[in-house]
């Protein structure tokens, strides 16, 4: 055998298991979701498919149920976005500071993300319901101790983004504090001697220095908001009510949880299939636009 | 050498793939029963051993918990090929969705004692798991200090002056509120399955479908859901806005068990809660008063039922086993003592240890003591996903009670 021919078999052989499950994983059951969405579908073994065209489609862009959960998706995003990269920004600057027990409170962020968003979606619902209004009581304030928070969508809606926050800004901060232990020191020691305050240091130097991390948390961010599921279930379970153009709808029921609902609780697997359709392409069209983005404002050492 | 060596285990690893494939000798008289009751599980599985013991044959149980887990894992059981031989459906839903694989009983024994098979078109389908009802739980030590005779709760005026009544004395009792009720997005099967149930039975004739049928057709009756609303606002109305609002199961039942409300909107299912905290106050069911009229009976039914899979090789074992645990003392034993359930059978007489329980049994035994459940023939998602919300915004006030008959007929004259 000649090297070539040789070198591409090896090259074949090692690449055709990976190729094999990913073709039989994502490929195959994407296409077959696809051709899913356009049918009645009910997963019941035995039962006739039909072609409905684009029905299902039309369907879930005239619900408002699903156009309120797609808003309402987004507004969660944004808002997990920002306040988990600011936070986990924040720990970063302080565990990267020479301070005492700084290894501890790097692992004491860090921990939360340990936790299953179930279990965390619990603890954070008794906190919501039972030691808010406790918390109220002691201190005398009438309108804390009566709070029920979980039952406004708005403010179910930062209670959620906490609760999200929480778990997912010690695992940013660690990507952060890497980011920021690369900054070279040279850098910053020479605009202290040219009289840089802290907020020119890291406007002009931090920030460009870590525009890579930024790529990444962005987007792990941004996915994992879009996706979000386990922590809603857990700790709203799609309530509280909200009017919606004259319906009642569920307030966090965002796209994941609705998804789910649409093919399981009410069996509807083909309307349920062509929703998680448009939303694989929605978080493609906006993941791949915000790295893009983020890409171009990366610095080459 | 070492080629040799890489051979062997390539070889190992080959023939450990090709045996992990290969199935287990065919037990081709091994009954699988797929369940979805968690709790009964062990009890399940030990009564299956008895039955072997008994008869020499086997009965593998099999169990994946909650309810829509369970919808989705029976699917995927279907989709491999260890379809089970017994599996549970919950009503017309499970039937509609699984009607291409169903075979219905014939002259079995169990059927001439009980009423509450599941049947369609006069084919009974379905071998009742278990009877469960709800009314109005009440506190019966309460209720005696207030001075209300449970037996007069017959009407929505006479359950009104109750209320009044309790309410006016809610120092003197201890309670933070009259009815422990939950709306909250934890607790819509209490609104949209529960408490809906009333408007499709309530002072109807046992298996009365006439309202249902309406509603599956997208139709309402425009007076009969007026007065129906005006329960739901009673009860809203003497509840504890924490509990009706955000609160979960726990903190529903544990309202009622710590004795701060006199009555509960919930089961004979809180019987194992009750029994683990040693709450032990006498208590019965009274009934609910979901429309204008005098009413007798509580919403009695069973939740789910065995049905036989059309294609399994073992159906006659399978009905054996099932008409065993209906017929034999032994069966009696596991569904009244050891899984605490209250049997759909008239045949058993043992009589299950727990107040709401018992109290069932009582009411099963009066003559029209029992509304139908209908609750679970209703389109899929319809009573939790698609009303219930609305009954939370009702109860947050969100919508008025006109709006609130509105949207509740607007949502079925949805249905197609």
């Amino acid at each position: 055998m000649k090297k070539e021919t040789k070198d591409k078999v090896v090259f074949a052989a090692f690449l055709a298991p990976a190729l094999f499950a990913f073709v039989m994983v994502v490929i195959i059951p994407f296409f077959m979701g696809l051709y899913y969405s356009m049918t009645d579908w009910t997963a019941v073994v035995g039962r006739q498919v039909n072609w409905v065209g684009l029905r299902n489609y039309q369907n879930m862009f005239n619900n408002v149920a699903f156009q309120y959960s797609f808003f309402r998706t987004f507004l969660f995003s944004f808002l997990s976005v920002i306040s988990i990269n600011l936070i986990a920004l924040m720990f970063a600057f302080l565990v990267t500071r020479e301070i005492r027990l700084r290894n501890l409170y790097r692992a004491g962020f860090f921990i939360p993300n340990l936790i299953g968003g179930l279990v965390l979606g619990y603890i954070w619902q008794f906190i919501f319901k039972e030691v808010v209004p406790a918390i109220g009581g002691r201190l005398g304030i009438s309108l804390i101790e009566n709070l029920l928070l979980l039952s406004d969508p708005n403010l179910t809606m930062f209670g959620l983004v906490m609760a999200f926050t929480w778990q997912y800004a010690g695992y940013i901060m660690m990507i952060y504090v890497a980011a920021l232990l690369n900054v070279p020191q040279e850098l910053l020691e020479a605009s202290e001697i040219d009289g840089a305050n802290f907020w020119q240091k890291f406007r002009n130097i931090t920030v460009p220095m870590i525009a890579q991390a930024f790529t990444i948390t962005s987007f792990l961010t941004l996915v994992n908001s879009f996706k979000q599921y386990d922590i809603i279930v857990a700790l709203t379970a799609g309530g509280p009510t909200a009017i919606f153009r004259g319906q009642v709808v569920d307030s966090t029921e965002l796209l994941a949880v609705h998804i789910y609902n649409v093919a399981f609780k009410y069996n509807r697997m083909a309307e349920g299939q062509a929703r998680a359709i448009v939303f694989f392409l929605m978080l493609s069209v906006v993941s791949i636009g915000q790295v893009y983005f983020n890409k171009k404002k990366e610095i080459e050492m | 050498m070492k080629r040799s060596i890489i051979f062997i285990m390539i070889l190992a690893l080959v023939l450990g793939m090709a045996v992990g494939c290969t199935r287990p000798a065919e037990q081709d008289d091994t009954v699988v029963i797929y369940q979805n009751k968690v709790e009964i599980h062990e009890q399940l599985t030990a009564f299956a051993a008895a039955y072997e013991q008994a008869t020499g044959k086997k009965v593998i149980v099999k169990t994946s918990g909650g309810d829509s887990p369970y919808a989705e894992a029976l699917r995927a059981e279907f989709q491999s090929d260890r379809q089970p031989d017994i599996f549970v459906i919950e009503g017309m839903g499970g039937y509609n969705t699984w009607d291409s694989k169903l075979v219905p009983f014939e002259n079995e024994e169990w059927m001439n004692h009980t009423t509450l098979q599941f049947e369609v078109d006069g084919k009974i389908y379905g071998f009742p798991v278990a009877v469960e009802a709800w009314g109005m739980a009440y506190n019966k030590d309460l209720l005696e200090q207030a001075g209300i005779d449970p037996a007069t709760l017959t009407s929505q005026e006479a359950y009104r002056a109750a209320f009044e009544k309790i309410d006016s004395m809610k120092d003197q009792l201890g309670i933070s509120s009259v009815v422990a009720m939950a709306a909250g997005p934890d607790m819509r099967w209490v609104t949209g399955l529960h408490n809906f149930n009333g408007y499709l039975s309530a002072g109807l004739p046992y298996g009365d479908t006439t309202i249902l049928d309406m509603l599956n057709n997208g139709e309402y009756d425009r007076e009969r859901l007026t007065e129906y609303v005006d329960w739901v606002e009673l009860l809203f109305d003497f509840a504890d806005r924490t509990v009706l609002l955000t609160g979960n199961y726990d903190s529903q039942v544990s309202q009622f068990a710590t004795g701060r409300s006199v009555f509960i909107h919930q089961g004979n299912w809180i019987d194992p809660w009750l029994q683990s905290n040693n709450i032990d106050f006498p208590m019965g069911f009274a009934p609910h008063a979901s429309v204008k009229g005098e009413h007798n009976a509580i919403f009695i039914g069973a939740p789910s039922f065995y049905v036989l899979n059309k294609d399994s090789k073992n159906l006659e074992a399978a009905r054996e086993f099932l008409n065993f645990m209906a017929m034999n003392e032994i069966g009696h034993n596991y569904m009244v003592a050891e899984a605490n359930m209250v049997p759909a059978f008239t045949n058993v007489t043992l009589l299950p240890e727990a107040p709401l329980s018992a109290n069932v049994v009582e009411w099963l035994a009066k003559p029209d003591g029992a509304y139908t459940w209908l609750q679970n023939d209703m389109p899929d998602g319809f009573g939790m996903g698609t009303i219930a919300p609305i009954y939370e915004a009702f109860a947050k006030g969100d919508i008025t009670k006109a709006q609130f008959i509105d949207q509740l007929a607007a949502r079925i004259s949805e249905i197609n």
